[in-house]
């Protein structure tokens, strides 16, 4: 378990010599205490102190980026085998596989499509996260082809997926300093393939089945010097995934085997069901995916899953309280009153950017709550209407005193009217309603 | 490696359907619960069902499944029929959607439609009674009445209206779905309710209330979880399996606004990733509505 500052401290040399970049050895102590720096950074400890203190402070799961600049992804740092106990931090990175027997058109769109599309939800974008090059031509130099096809890591982060160390060499002898992940190291070939991602400084997949055979060989890797790995539990059937993938974060998060402390690897094409396997992978602690191209419906599920389970539990993704002009609202306009929940607020601005109907978006702080949540739990009162009116001088904008508001809070509709001295006007439930709505009834 | 999330206290078990040795009529009866780990641990049976939801006045349902199914739509035991022998559904979930027009009062075609759709299937039903509080006691009267012996599972008791259900499930031999929105203290705290109304703990199956994928489906989805964890560790108030029905799935932004010959690929994806979720967060039935979404799931679980 997690040790604290001070008993960390205990173990330091406390010559304050500032050599790992900390101004004092217990400023070091308390950055490790959460899992912020690496014993690595202090030069001056032995050993067993070095074994034992990076036992108890790195993070249970290691942070490993994959790919560099602006698209590349970094997985693991996760804390907790539920997201209720905390919240996962990471999103596991998607990468689309494209092969090096492919014709270049296809691959070439295939890259596209993963660069292009985005998919806008609740004011965040999501894309995919790269692309899986497989090695099935057997030819070293077409592999290399393929991955400059893709990029070659610049824009966005690579997988090499192959057997041979010369495909691995010719392929990154050419993207090599982009950070790839390398998959895969098995028992027989770990020993070139560690000294390759240690050569690049690239992050290393290992492969064995089961935790045990995992441990052991990421513990191997380890030792020959590459830091960032990543495990591929080879699964025979999404049951045995998930019972696996919950064993490895058991072991991590309970710090029972820090050679688990990786994030896990995820072939979704391997088992049949790629949806399924998606699914599974995003729920239970995979850190990277490949897939094989996704059709429109399957990628927008995917990536809205990926972004609901990623969501912190105890802090919807909210919006800003405040005025908000849609439009451009004279004075006249209608003053429309919501709630600062995300998906309620883009929900609404969606429709009324489309009906091109001026009007002053009212966002009053729900604590993140939607509507009927708000109503059905107290957060949206007339109390909390009146102040809101008042601190964002909503009087000063128009030269009306009409406040419509949505069709789910019409039971306050009286104690608003009451205590703020606005009109009150009940608006539809639907937001895809509003724009008629207004249409017809708003007349000042 | 163990500890109190695996090899816990079980699952309780519940019986749906009834066959001729068990007084009712069905081919099949399915047992569900039992399980002693977490969802997919290989801890216990883990008979996991999908059932394909229709309705008695399509009205009020998906257009994108009306215009797959056509014709059915107008008739419940035919369309019933289909989702057990054409689209492979374990069972079939019946919504009395005519209880949501005003006046509502043909409460004798509730029975007939409960009879008629048992006649079409060979196996368990699940029926989801009245929509409206004021029709509750008799129309839960009637269907459970038509079902007598089947072992329905009957839906839906929630906090503040929950004893007409208790009162037909009692009454007539059958289950009932607890629905409470999104909290673990709700859902145990109705769970004590009906027990006081004397509805046995063995004819209680959780419904924790699923919101659609994108749609605060990520607390639906902890709280499954933590319905689990809670029984495993031993909570007998909440040791139910639970049933899993993301209503609102069909009718979300996604599905309505895609392009005609997209409709169905994204309805199926938007009710197969929300519904498959909820089966690896507890879920031992999750209940559809795109008839193509079935195959997908089944397909699903034998991999
Ligand atoms: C996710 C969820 C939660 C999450 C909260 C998520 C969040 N950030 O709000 C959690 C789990 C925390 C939660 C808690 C509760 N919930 Co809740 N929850 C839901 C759920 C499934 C989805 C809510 C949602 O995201 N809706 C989507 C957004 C976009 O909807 P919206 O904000 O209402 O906006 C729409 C309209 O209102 C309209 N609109 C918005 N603004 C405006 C403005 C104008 C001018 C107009 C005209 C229209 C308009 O447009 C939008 C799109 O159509 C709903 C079920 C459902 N289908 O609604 C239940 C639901 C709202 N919850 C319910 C309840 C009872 C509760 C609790 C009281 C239960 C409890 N545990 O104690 C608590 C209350 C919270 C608290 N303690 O403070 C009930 C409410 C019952 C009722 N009719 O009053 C519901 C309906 C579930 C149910 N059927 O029982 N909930
Ligand atoms: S390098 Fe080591 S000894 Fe020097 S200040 Fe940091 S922790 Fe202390």
């Amino acid at each position: 378990m997690a040790m604290k500052a001070l008993d960390i401290y205990k173990h330091l040399p406390k010559t304050n010599c500032k050599k790992c970049g900390y101004p004092t050895c217990l400023a070091f102590a308390m950055k490790l205490a959460v899992g912020k720096a690496e014993i690595e950074a202090c030069p001056d400890l032995d050993p067993e102190t070095k074994a034992l203190l990076g036992g108890v402070t790195r993070p249970p799961v290691r942070l490993v980026q994959v790919g560099a600049g602006e698209r590349s992804v970094a997985v693991g740092e996760e804390f907790v085998l539920f997201r209720h106990e905390k919240t996962f931090y990471h999103p596991p990175g998607i990468m689309v596989q494209v092969s090096d027997t492919w014709p270049e058109d296809e691959v070439r769109s295939a890259v596209e499509a993963v660069r292009d599309t985005v998919v806008h939800r609740v004011g965040q974008d999501l894309v995919l996260t790269g692309v899986a090059v497989k090695n099935e031509s057997n030819r070293p130099e077409r592999f290399a082809e393929t991955v400059a096809l893709a990029g070659g890591g610049t824009s966005l982060p690579l997988v090499l997926i192959a057997d041979d160390i010369a495909s691995f060499e010719a392929a990154l002898a050419m993207s090599g300093h982009y950070r790839p992940l390398i998959h895969a190291a098995t028992g027989d070939n770990w020993q070139a393939l560690a000294a390759l991602a240690k050569r690049y400084g690239c992050p290393l997949a290992v492969r064995a089945t089961g935790p045990g055979e995992l441990a052991a060989l990421a513990g191997k890797c380890a030792d020959a010097g590459v830091p960032d790995l990543v495990l591929d539990p080879v699964p025979r059937s999404l049951r045995d995934f998930i019972a696996t993938a919950t064993e490895i974060r058991r072991a991590a998060v309970g710090r029972t085997e820090p050679a688990l402390g990786y994030p896990i690897y995820l072939d979704a094409g391997s088992l049949g069901e790629t949806d399924a396997t998606l699914a599974a992978g995003i729920l239970k602690y995979a850190g990277i995916i490949v897939t094989p191209p996704l059709s429109p419906a399957s990628r927008e599920a995917a990536l809205t899953l990926r972004q609901n389970i990623y969501t912190d539990p105890q802090k919807p993704i909210q919006v800003t309280p405040g005025i908000y002009p849609i439009n451009e609202p004279g004075p006249s306009a209608p003053v429309l009153l919501t709630v600062n929940f995300s998906l309620t607020y883009f929900t609404l601005l969606g429709y009324l950017d489309a009906s091109r109907i001026p009007c002053y978006l009212f966002v009053a702080d729900t604590e993140g709550l939607s509507v009927l949540t708000a109503v059905a739990g107290g957060k949206l009162t007339e109390t909390l209407v009146a102040d809101s009116l008042k601190k964002f001088g909503v009087a000063d904008l128009v030269d009306h005193r009409l406040l419509v508001i949505p069709g789910y809070a019409a039971p306050l509709s009286g104690k608003i009217e009451d205590v703020t001295g606005w009109k009150v006007l009940v608006g539809p439930r639907d937001a895809a309603e509003l724009p008629g709505y207004l249409e017809k009834e708003w007349k000042t | 490696m163990t500890d109190s999330s695996d090899s816990g206290s079980a699952i309780r078990e519940v019986r749906l359907g009834a066959t001729r040795e068990e007084g009712g009529t069905r081919e099949v009866s399915y047992v569900i619960g039992g399980e002693r780990g977490l969802p997919f641990s290989g801890n216990g049976p883990e008979r996991l069902l999908v059932a394909l939801e229709i309705c008695d006045d399509p009205r009020f349902w998906p257009p994108v499944v009306r215009d797959y199914v056509g014709d059915l739509a107008n008739n419940p035991d035919e369309w019933a029929r289909a989702a057990e022998r054409t689209y492979g559904a374990d069972l079939v979930r019946l919504n009395f959607t005519s209880t949501k027009q005003r006046g509502f009062d043909a409460f004798d075609t509730i029975a007939a439609t409960t009879e008629r759709v048992l006649a079409a299937t060979t196996r368990p039903l699940i029926v989801e009674g009245s929509n409206e509080p004021k029709l509750d006691s008799e129309v839960f009267r009637r269907c459970g009445e038509a079902g007598e012996g089947e072992r329905l599972l009957l839906g839906t008791a929630e906090a503040d209206r929950y004893r007409s259900v208790a009162a037909a499930a009692l009454a007539y031999g059958h289950a009932v779905i607890a629905q409470s929105p999104i909290d673990v203290n709700l859902a145990k705290q109705l769970n004590i309710l009906l027990r006081e109304t004397g509805v046995p703990q063995d004819r209680l199956v959780i419904d924790p209330y699923t919101g659609a994928l994108g749609y605060g489906f990520e607390y639906s989805y902890s709280v499954m979880e933590r319905i689990r964890l809670a029984a495993l560790a031993d909570d007998a108030d909440l040791a139910m399996p639970m049933i899993s029905a993301p209503t609102d799935t069909l009718s979300v932004r996604e599905v309505r606004e895609a392009a005609p010959a997209d409709q169905d690929a994204m309805a199926v994806a938007w009710e197969f990733y929300t519904a498959y979720s909820a089966l690896v967060a507890g879920a031992s039935i999750v209940c559809v509505r795109h008839p193509l979404t079935v195959e997908r799931l089944k397909k699903a679980l034998e991999v």
